[in-house]
């Protein structure tokens, strides 16, 4: 018998899977797809933007107790946070994915404006078009994007490549102060391929020659500046890809922009999860809609799993709804105005009247209630009724399928992730061993 | 006329978000451009397809191997593959087929033919001069590895040995396919064997092929006439509630799915029964292991104290069910045995792809991804002189796996039979004569 089962092969579901799996739990993760890491710029942003402040957090452990109450993040208080990323950061570092704070990265280290205080830091990273964007931990390659480093940039983009437009860029990052031009190398040089998606010219750059080859291109159009290119610098040889830049770049340093789905530094961490998990010998299946579950008065007994044929009943001691949110799959909005939370029909804090789902301004700094909606946890990420008791005794909740966050706007989606998964495991790891009670 | 876009599939392509997480997984278009991907064959192109238009808008459709990776990783549910089979029906549909894809499409009657006289046919077949003439006068790809026809069919085995077949109280029907019938007998006596030593008698009812060979070239009319005679054949023992099990998973999915939805059956009762009540031999066998029906009586494989590495290949074809991979849950249960599952996407072969001459090299470089992780389990073991093979579900996926690695390749079936000591899993025949 399984001691948990994580519905949900997102960054929330696989990290909890590692989580429980490392504290002793037999684990299987079951999902209708690949998860939503595909969609992730590969960063970890914790805390970017407090709700209706347009000035970025600079320190989200100061900022997280001026959330609402009910945010998930007040429900687990800063050290659980903080617990959660450190164990994230063992994990990829044991993948050989190093994420560090961007404000301390070695890139950053002795330039003006960096400081060794680094606990709850964010640094301004690049989006696809040149804005800046609060982050937290961000892999090596996306490090010495931060802003706070004055020395000019050359965005360099590949002809050909689709959706990444380095002048673009360039004139964003000039509007804000910074110093930065926008410049080509030939795509064509590189490969006979027509169709070149992030992904397939990141497995381009895992060849040795094409790797010499674009170190090479990008020292000629380099002036000495820092230079930005589009990440793609390898999906399985990213380490050597890198090194193969440093080198041809010398002192300067490169990093990576993210690009539009599908995003290379999400596969990449994607990839590192599944490793490690399978290491913990946890299988992922794919492919399995949950569709249905059987309880016994508070308990859940099983989950069931849409097939070819009859449904797949899968018997755990406890479930994990990691599905995710509107966008993830695990809420469903339809064209009557419901607003349902798919496996267990949980109870949400949804507008239930189409209407009432989006703001008239698409860009409404207070966001929209259908991105806000979600399933109310208690501590333990349990999630609750109208009357704030446990539906379930043996379900928890994380991620983007919970209530009282805004992960959109408070560009917040992998640090919910991170940690709402590591305290609900956390929490399903007591209830099963539960410690040793005192004898007196 | 199957390609009305108001099917489920077609439905479902309103879901689509455009993500590319489908691109990302899709092994074709990883190694060639002549496919540009699975969202833009499927959900992007769809849109632009109509009832009556003179020609199909994007004929790179035909590159789709059919391996449905892409309906495994789509989160939000976009029945992709049969998106694009269908499309695929519509180009024959407007256009015509080869001789070589209608010949392809009907391995049961290249198997009947072949069986007449098993030895010739392997000679006529199996010589350079032939599969160069095959290559040019049809496009059957001279490398791609074709089977070889077996001197005794299943069928003829089972006769043969009647006697010493189980009669029970308990019975299944079991489904066995083209392949086993001609060419892999030995992976029906395994079943056999195995579901005798559970305690089950094992009936096989007249049946015909289950028609995919013939959806996956798109000729969807012969696949409907195909599926309903295996209906009409099966319906008697579904009544008296008899599962149907099969150990060619591509056959279970035929029956249970793709049969159903792409010939637009589902609402038709007999066949709505068929899909219930079919299932992959390991998806059953599981569900008795979790009863506690399984037998434990299980050796180990080899005698010599040293553990017997097993790489193990889900096939696409398995995936497709979402019943997990049940074969990993049994096995395990084998003394000894050191299970190493491939999480490699695809084989390559996908049916009948990989034998046409210009998608050859294209299902060897998907093959690779397996390829090389079924050499990198073996590497830093010492050369044994013991024997060594892979393990897979499905029959031309096997064959794929001895071309690309050069080691033989085992139902997972077998290997069970093998440690049940009811079977040689070196030599392929039942232990104890027969």
């Amino acid at each position: 018998m399984l001691d948990l089962l994580v519905i949900g092969a997102g960054l929330t579901g696989l990290f909890a899977a590692y989580a429980a799996a490392r504290a002793g739990l037999r684990v299987r993760v079951i999902a209708k797809g690949m998860g939503a890491t595909h969609w992730h710029a590969g960063t970890i942003d914790l805390l970017g933007y407090l709700p209706g402040e347009q000035k970025p957090v600079a320190d989200w452990v100061e900022a997280v107790p001026e959330l609402p109450a009910a945010h998930p993040y007040r429900n687990l208080g800063v050290d659980a946070i903080r617990t959660a990323m450190v164990e994230f950061q063992r994990l990829v570092a044991g993948a050989g994915l190093p994420y560090e704070s961007a404000a301390a990265g070695p890139w950053f280290a002795g330039v003006a404006g960096g400081s060794g205080e680094q606990d709850g830091r964010n640094s301004m990273l690049i989006s696809p078009v040149g804005a800046p964007r609060p982050v937290y931990l961000a892999p090596a390659a996306q490090q010495p994007a931060n802003l706070a480093d004055t020395r000019p940039m050359v965005i360099v983009g590949l002809t050909g490549m689709p959706d990444f437009y380095p002048t673009l860029i360039a004139e964003n990052l000039c509007r804000q102060g910074h110093r930065a031009r926008g410049a080509t190398v030939p795509l064509d040089k590189l490969t006979a391929r027509r169709d070149n998606s992030p992904l397939q010219l990141a497995r381009l750059f895992d060849e040795p020659a094409a790797q010499a080859r674009l170190a090479e291109m990008v020292a000629d159009v380099a002036a000495g500046e820092r230079v930005g290119l589009p990440a793609v610098l390898g999906l399985h040889r990213h380490a050597r890809t890198c090194a193969h830049l440093q080198e041809a770049t010398g002192a300067r340093a490169f990093f990576e922009i993210p690009t539009l789905p599908p995003s290379v530094p999400g596969l990449r961490l994607d990839t590192a999860l599944r490793e490690s998990l399978a290491g913990q010998g946890v299988r992922v299946e794919t492919g399995m809609e949950a569709c249905g579950f059987g309880t016994d008065g508070r308990r859940i007994e099983w989950v069931e799993s849409e097939t070819g044929s009859r449904p797949l009943r899968h018997s755990a001691r406890n479930f994990l709804l990691a599905t995710g949110g509107i966008l993830g799959g695990g809420i469903h909005g339809d064209r009557c105005g419901r607003v349902r939370e798919v496996v267990f029909d949980l109870p949400l804090t949804a507008p239930q009247a189409r209407s009432q789902w989006l703001r008239p301004l698409f860009l409404d700094s207070r966001g929209h209630p259908v991105f806000q909606c979600g399933v109310a946890v208690d501590a333990r990420c349990q999630p609750l009724d109208e009357s704030g008791a446990p539906v379930y005794d043996n379900l928890w909740a994380a991620g983007a399928v919970l209530a009282h966050t805004d992960p959109i706007r408070e560009r917040s989606r992998e640090g919910i992730a991170i940690a709402t998964g590591y305290a609900a495991a956390a929490a399903v790891a007591r209830d099963v061993s539960p410690p040793p009670a005192a004898d007196n | 006329m199957h390609t009305v876009s108001l099917h489920s599939a077609g439905m479902s392509l309103d879901a689509c978000i455009k993500c590319n997480i489908c691109t990302s997984y899709c092994p074709v278009s990883q190694v060639t451009e002549r496919f540009p991907g699975p969202k833009y064959a499927a959900p992007q192109s769809e849109r632009f397809r109509e009832i009556g238009q003179p020609r199909s808008p994007d004929a790179s459709v035909d590159y789709c191997s059919g391996c449905r990776v892409c309906n495994e990783v789509c989160p939000t549910g976009v029945r992709i593959a049969e998106i694009n089979a269908r499309a695929r029906a519509q180009m024959v549909a407007e256009q015509g087929l080869s001789l070589r894809n209608r010949l392809l499409g009907r391995n049961e009657l290249l198997g009947k033919a072949g069986s007449l006289a098993p030895r010739l046919a392997n000679f006529l077949l199996h010589n350079r001069l032939a599969r160069r003439l095959a290559a040019a006068l049809f496009g059957v790809a001279e490398q791609a590895p074709l089977p070889r026809w077996h001197t005794e069919k299943f069928t003829r085995w089972l006769a043969r040995t009647d006697m010493h077949r189980l009669r029970s109280d308990r019975k299944v029907v079991y489904f066995h396919g083209c392949a086993t019938q001609h060419y892999e007998p030995f992976v029906g006596m395994a079943t056999v064997l195995v579901l005798e030593h559970l305690g089950y008698e094992v009936i096989v009812p007249r049946q015909n092929c289950c028609g995919l060979p013939l959806l996956s070239n798109g000729e969807f009319g012969a696949a409907e006439r195909y599926h309903r005679r295996n209906v009409e054949r099966l319906t008697t023992y579904i009544e008296v509630g008899y599962p149907i099990l099969g150990s060619s998973t591509s056959c279970t999915l035929t029956l249970k799915e793709e049969a159903p939805e792409l010939l637009d059956l589902e609402g038709d009762a007999g066949v709505r029964a068929l899909k219930l009540a079919t299932w992959d031999i390991f998806e059953w066998l599981r569900e008795r292991q979790e009863q506690g029906d399984l037998p434990t009586d299980l050796h180990r494989l080899n005698d010599e104290g040293k553990p017997f590495t097993l790489p193990y290949h889900a096939p696409c074809q398995l995936r497709a069910h979402r019943i997990g991979k049940p074969a990993l849950d049994i096995l395990a249960q084998i003394p000894e045995l050191e299970l190493r599952e491939s999480h490699a996407r695809c084989c390559g072969i996908a049916g009948t792809y990989g034998y046409k001459v210009e998608k050859y090299q294209i299902a060897m470089d998907v093959g690779a991804e397996l390829f090389g992780f079924v050499a990198a389990q073996y590497a830093g073991l010492e050369a044994s002189s013991s024997f060594a093979c892979t393990a897979c579900d499905s029959e031309t996926c096997r064959w794929q796996l001895e071309h690309g690695t050069g080691l033989p390749s085992r139902h997972p079936i077998e290997i069970l039979a093998a440690a049940y000591g009811l079977y040689d899993l070196q030599a392929r025949r039942p232990r104890g004569g027969n």
